[in-house]
């Protein structure tokens, strides 16, 4: 090879080398997953900020409620009582899930897995099961989701979310892949709760589990229809109340 | 000697500008070729300080230790062990041999020719 030809092989070759050079090292810096340490203080700093402050406020709703427990106490007229209790019986049954509730909201559609099943696995992982379902249910309720229903079952206290052969039983009723959940609550909150890396919906993606959120202005939550019947749960009186 | 710097400096530029970067799986493959690459460029400055630098033995070497390098990470791989410290190993003490090589030269040539060759295998 002629020297100037062997120049020109010399050049290329360091252009390549830079390149691969320069290539790696933004990899490097760019590994998903990993929260760099210093945001990690950042945000504890941020969390312990938020606690103090929830504390002080939880006092205050505290200190609140006790006020209006005197003024309920010191109100003559029966009538505002009446409307007092009225109020607060709607509530009670709202938080039971014994009325319909409409809001804002998200609608998720859980389908089992499309994927092919690799030869040895187990094909139970692939499918929806009642561990999945309560994960959604858990998440939804942690990012302060208000109300929660299951292909039209509303989820009260006392919902029960198992599997019973190939199907989910919630409610006493048997229910079928595609589950959709409605959740009512902050649309962006709960998108953003369960779109987490490494949150409920990439796990399940894992599976090939498909998840469809979609958040709504407004959606109908329909009143749980079963019975309350307390057999053994007896409310305890206080004294003075 | 400075246009091989500037060819290096204008791959760097290249590759901190492009679009699009590896994914990160093939990055290791990536690393371990790098090293191939370095041990090769460290020798390629060796062999012109020796005076028997030749062009092809440099640009196959460097071709070919690269894509072994990323060959070996590779089978590793497949058969489940770290084979690629193999390579990092091997590649890690040529580096060194060839810089040690580099500085005896680089030394004897400052210090003025005494007209003895450098012993070869001294740290």
């Amino acid at each position: 090879m002629s020297r100037r030809g062997s120049q020109v092989a010399l050049t290329i070759i360091f252009v390549l080398f830079g390149f691969m050079l320069a290539t790696q090292l933004r990899v490097r810096p760019s590994s998903p997953g990993s929260v760099h340490y210093q945001r990690a203080e950042e945000l504890a700093l941020l969390l312990g900020a938020t606690e103090e402050e929830r504390d002080r406020l939880r006092d205050e709703v505290r200190a609140l409620r006790d006020q209006v427990a005197e003024a309920m106490v010191a109100t003559e007229s029966t009538e505002s009582q009446v409307k007092v209790l009225q109020e607060e019986l709607l509530k009670a049954r709202v938080l039971a899930g014994l009325t319909e509730v409409k809001g804002p909201g998200v609608t998720l559609e859980m389908h089992d897995s499309k994927k092919e099943i690799p030869p040895g696995q187990d094909p139970n992982l692939f499918i929806i099961h009642d561990d999945d379902v309560l994960a959604v249910i858990n998440e939804l309720l942690a990012s302060g989701a208000e109300a929660l229903a299951i292909n039209g079952q509303r989820v009260v206290a006392t919902t029960e979310i198992r599997c019973a052969g190939a199907v989910i039983m919630i409610n006493g009723v048997r229910l079928a892949p595609p589950l959709v959940i409605q959740a009512i609550g902050d649309p962006e909150t709960l998108h953003n709760a369960l779109r987490m890396r490494g949150g409920v919906v990439d796990n399940l993606s894992f599976w090939g589990i498909e998840i469809k959120i979609k958040m709504e202005q407004e959606i109908t939550l329909p009143a749980y229809t079963g019975t309350l019947n307390f057999r053994f749960a007896k409310p305890v009186q206080k004294e003075g109340s | 000697m400075w246009h091989l710097l500037a060819a290096l400096l204008i791959g760097i530029i290249i590759g901190l500008n492009i679009p699009w970067t590896i994914p990160a799986i093939l990055a290791r493959y990536l690393a371990v070729s790098l090293l191939a690459g370095v041990d090769t460029s460290l020798g390629g400055l060796r062999a012109s300080l020796e005076g028997d630098f030749d062009i092809a033995i440099f640009v196959t070497g460097f071709l070919g230790n690269t894509v072994l390098a990323a060959a070996f990470v590779y089978i590793g791989d497949v058969l489940g062990i770290e084979l690629y410290l193999a390579a990092v190993v091997a590649l890690g003490v040529r580096i060194f041999n060839n810089l040690g090589r580099i500085r005896r030269h680089l030394l004897k040539e400052w210090m003025g020719d005494k007209g003895t060759t450098p012993a070869k295998g001294e740290g």
